[in-house]
């Protein structure tokens, strides 16, 4: 099941802007724990892999998403 | 960028959620005050959101649903301080974020644009190839059987027609 392809950042290929608003965006790169997930394992890119984080976490600090899964 | 930054005023975005208790209208009237505390501290709004009732994630001081508002404006930098702080002792609202946002230079913008086209134009090629794909597998004869498509992608396409070419055959013979 190893996927080979080689992977591209979703948001480089888009050209998009990381938005801490946009929920529906970071629920992609999150896991069924709320964890925020690997860019090697989404293929987001280093430079939007941190914009990333800290969208993520400033929506959960505006309760937009939240920080476990229950 | 530059290390001496003349201007003193920057650009922010603000979120910020009011408690359940308050009823559509009140909470209209919060904001209205929210927005006067910035315009008294010198402060100009230039655009505002209000995302009215949703549900919160998780629970802050036992609301679970909370009216959501959004607004950006220009500020300046030492006057947001004195916001951030009457709006944290505030109990009109629940919880609030600013954020520094960038607005983007034209040069930037141009910037965009231009690779917004080409990403326009890219995926119109793919669609078209795509649909020449399309085209040359229903010249081809149809029929194929079910459990063809898993092998599809493994196999050359070669292959897949020696195969189809068989099964067809098969069938005829049936
Ligand atoms: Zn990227």
């Amino acid at each position: 099941m190893n996927n080979k392809k080689t992977k591209e950042c979703y948001f480089c290929v888009n050209n998009l802007e990381v938005d801490y608003k946009d929920t529906r965006t970071l629920k992609r790169f999150i896991n069924f724990y709320m964890k925020i997930l690997p860019g090697k394992r989404t293929g987001v890119c280093a430079w939007h892999q941190r914009k990333l984080a800290t969208a993520i976490k400033r929506s959960r600090v505006m309760a937009l998403l939240s920080a476990t899964h229950k | 960028m530059s290390k001496t930054k003349k201007s003193t005023i920057g650009h922010y975005e603000m979120l910020f959620i009011m408690p359940n208790k308050f009823t559509e209208d009140e909470a209209k009237t919060v904001i209205e005050k929210v927005e006067k505390t910035i315009a008294d501290g010198s402060g100009q709004i230039t655009s505002r959101e209000y995302w009215g009732k949703k549900k919160l994630a998780y629970e802050i001081k036992h609301n679970s649903y909370g009216y959501y508002s959004l607004c950006e404006f220009d500020l300046e930098k030492n006057a947001l301080a004195a916001i951030d702080q009457s709006l944290r002792l505030s109990t009109d609202v629940l919880r609030h974020q600013i954020i520094i946002k960038k607005s983007k230079t034209e040069e930037e913008l141009a910037h965009d644009k231009k690779i917004n086209e080409k990403i326009v134009a890219k995926k119109a090629e793919e669609e078209k190839e795509a649909k020449l794909k399309e085209k040359k597998q229903a010249d081809t004869p149809e029929a194929t059987p079910k459990a063809a498509p898993k092998k599809e992608k493994r196999t050359d396409m070669k292959d897949l027609d020696e195969k189809l070419e068989g099964i067809l055959s098969a069938k005829d013979l049936i």
